[in-house]
């Protein structure tokens, strides 16, 4: 298990985007642990739960509060997309394309063993970028439905009011599938794969091994070599921003940032 | 001795005057001396049995209990032994009964009168509640308590989530389905979490009215088309016009009850287990490369 061993690194995650990921973590959870007991309103541990924060009206505020930091955070990460866009800087590499279709296919193959080769992928290969669109298209769902469910007089100025118990199925619905898949697919992925286990440390250190990245991002690892971002000799320093291209490439960007 | 009789009297009246209190206690007394004790049972001409045991500490904490004594509500039965009961079964002593409720409450009496309730009680249908039905006989409790009004879903609920008696009278079983909508949710929540406090959530009688409960039907009901705008408007007052459709009829979603809601229903009860078990068979596919890369050691 040399993978977690200290070779050099590449970065993965700037810290603003660390950053984000830790409050989507708080929010992500905390709306959970609110708001499944309101699904689940009938049963003994909802009870509890909701005895425990004091009555439903506290537990809807607490739910409320951290779906408005969610919503500020999400509001936050267009706004940074849009300007590294703006900049010229191709923030994302989150962008999905035929070839993730198809990598999931020769992914399956390959896992089944039905392929020799594993088939290489970018910087975010499909599971991570399928993970990214999820939260994503949750995010835009909840935020929808649960401010219709907050604000149902008002929305009823201007549109049927049968969306109110509509996005109160579809709240609850969304909800159980961020939650199933997160414990599947995220824990797996992030914590549970044997070779990562307990974790992966990339989201919270913001670096990766170069080692790792050559087998589970080999064209990135390649794009990298080739734009001379990546010294593989060359022993990163934990926080600093690493070397440069010589020319005045965007390089900010975490995409090109070695 | 001749004085004894006078003194004797006079002691009384004082006693009387006094001691009312205590005088109507005693009369109640007498009355507990037989019907304090349990499983005391009249059987009705219909083989009914009807239970006239007392328990003087519920009658006591009831809303009557300091108010009024047996004799109010059963002068007839002052002497012993009591007159025949004339009731045949027990819902027509029931409903002889809900008389005796109208000397004091004449109001809601007329009011109860005009409902449906009261309408259909008179024409004698066996299930339509009557005073005691609702509010208990010895056991009557104020009705303004949060507890009441917290419990007031699974009071009507006896009847109205009740199939059999609702098949009856055409009508549909509403009790689950409230249950299951954004108020009965927090009803529910506050009955279980915080009894002291009433709900703050709509409850049967808020929309259907309390004893002047109409058919649903009536252009008179509160919650008829053209009156369930302005009822909603008591607890939401800034509701738009278009809000009175955000409410699905008590009725589970279905392809003609509020097909936008049963559809998206549909839509995540099809989404949830295969997007699962894509997940699932993915994560499971990963492990097996790994344990099999492992077993042929081609992995640390």
């Amino acid at each position: 298990m040399n993978r977690r061993s200290r070779g050099p690194t590449v970065q993965r995650f700037t810290l603003a985007q660390r950053v984000e990921h830790f409050f989507l973590i708080l929010s992500f959870n905390i709306l959970a642990f609110t708001g499944l007991p309101q699904k689940y309103f009938y049963t003994g541990w909802a009870e509890r739960i909701i005895r425990l924060m004091g009555g439903i009206e506290t537990t809807r505020l607490i739910h409320r509060t951290f779906a408005v930091l969610l919503i500020l955070q999400s509001l936050y990460h267009i706004g940074a997309v849009l300007a590294a866009r703006r900049a010229g800087r191709e923030r994302g590499a989150m962008g999905l394309g035929f070839t993730d279709f198809r990598n999931v296919l020769l992914d399956m193959a390959y896992l089944a063993g039905l392929r020799r080769e594993k088939p290489s992928f970018g910087r975010y290969d499909y599971r991570q970028k399928f993970e990214y669109w999820a939260v994503v298209w949750g995010t835009a769902i909840m935020a929808t439905t649960g401010l219709i469910m907050w604000f149902p007089e008002l929305l009823a100025r201007l549109v049927p009011g049968v969306l109110v118990p509509a996005a109160r199925v579809a709240h609850g619905g969304e909800a159980i599938l961020a939650i199933v898949a997160v414990i599947i697919w995220h824990f797996y992925n992030a914590h549970f794969r044997p070779d990562i286990f307990p974790m992966d440390p990339a989201m919270f250190t913001g670096r990766m091994e170069v080692e790792r990245l050559r087998h589970e991002h080999a064209e990135e690892y390649v794009r990298l070599m080739e734009t001379g971002d990546l010294v593989p000799e060359a022993v990163s320093p934990p926080e600093v921003e690493p070397a440069r291209p010589a020319t005045p490439s965007p390089s900010e960007d975490q995409n090109s940032s070695s | 001795m001749g004085r004894l009789p006078l003194l004797f009297v006079s002691l009384t009246a004082f006693a009387v005057l006094l001691l009312a209190g205590a005088a109507a206690a005693q009369e109640d007394e007498t009355c507990l001396s037989c019907h304090a004790a349990e499983g005391l049972v009249l059987t009705l001409p219909s083989r009914e049995s009807l239970p006239v045991t007392i328990d003087p500490k519920i009658f006591k904490q009831s809303v009557h209990g300091s108010v009024l004594t047996c004799a109010t509500c059963h002068p007839n039965n002052t002497q012993y032994p009591h007159p025949k009961v004339a009731a045949k079964t027990l819902r027509d002593y029931k409903v002889a009964r809900a008389e005796i409720c109208r000397t004091c409450h004449s109001d809601v009496a007329k009011e109860f009168a005009g409902s449906i309730h009261g309408r259909a009680l008179v024409m004698g249908f066996p299930d339509v509640p009557s005073c005691t039905s609702c509010h208990g006989a010895h056991d009557v409790v104020q009705a303004s308590t949060p507890a009441f009004r917290n419990n007031t879903p699974q009071l009507c609920g006896t009847c109205h989530g009740d199939p059999r008696i609702m098949a009856k009278y055409g009508l549909r079983p509403v009790y689950e389905a409230y249950i299951r909508e954004f108020h009965g949710v927090t009803t529910t929540l506050y009955k279980l979490t915080k009894p002291y406090s009433p709900t703050p959530a709509a409850i049967c009688y808020d929309c259907h009215g309390v004893h002047n409960i109409k058919d649903t039907n009536d252009p008179a009901a509160l919650v008829a088309a053209g009156n369930i705008l302005t009822t909603c408007r008591k607890c939401h007052p800034t509701a738009g016009r278009l809000f009175a459709s955000a409410w699905t009829e008590h009725a589970t979603p279905g392809p003609q009850a509020s097909p936008l809601v049963y559809y998206v229903q549909v839509f995540y009860r099809l989404l949830i287990p295969s997007v699962l078990g894509f997940l699932v068979m993915l994560s499971v596919l990963d492990l097996g490369r790994w344990a099999g890369d492992r077993l042929k050691g081609l992995r640390g």
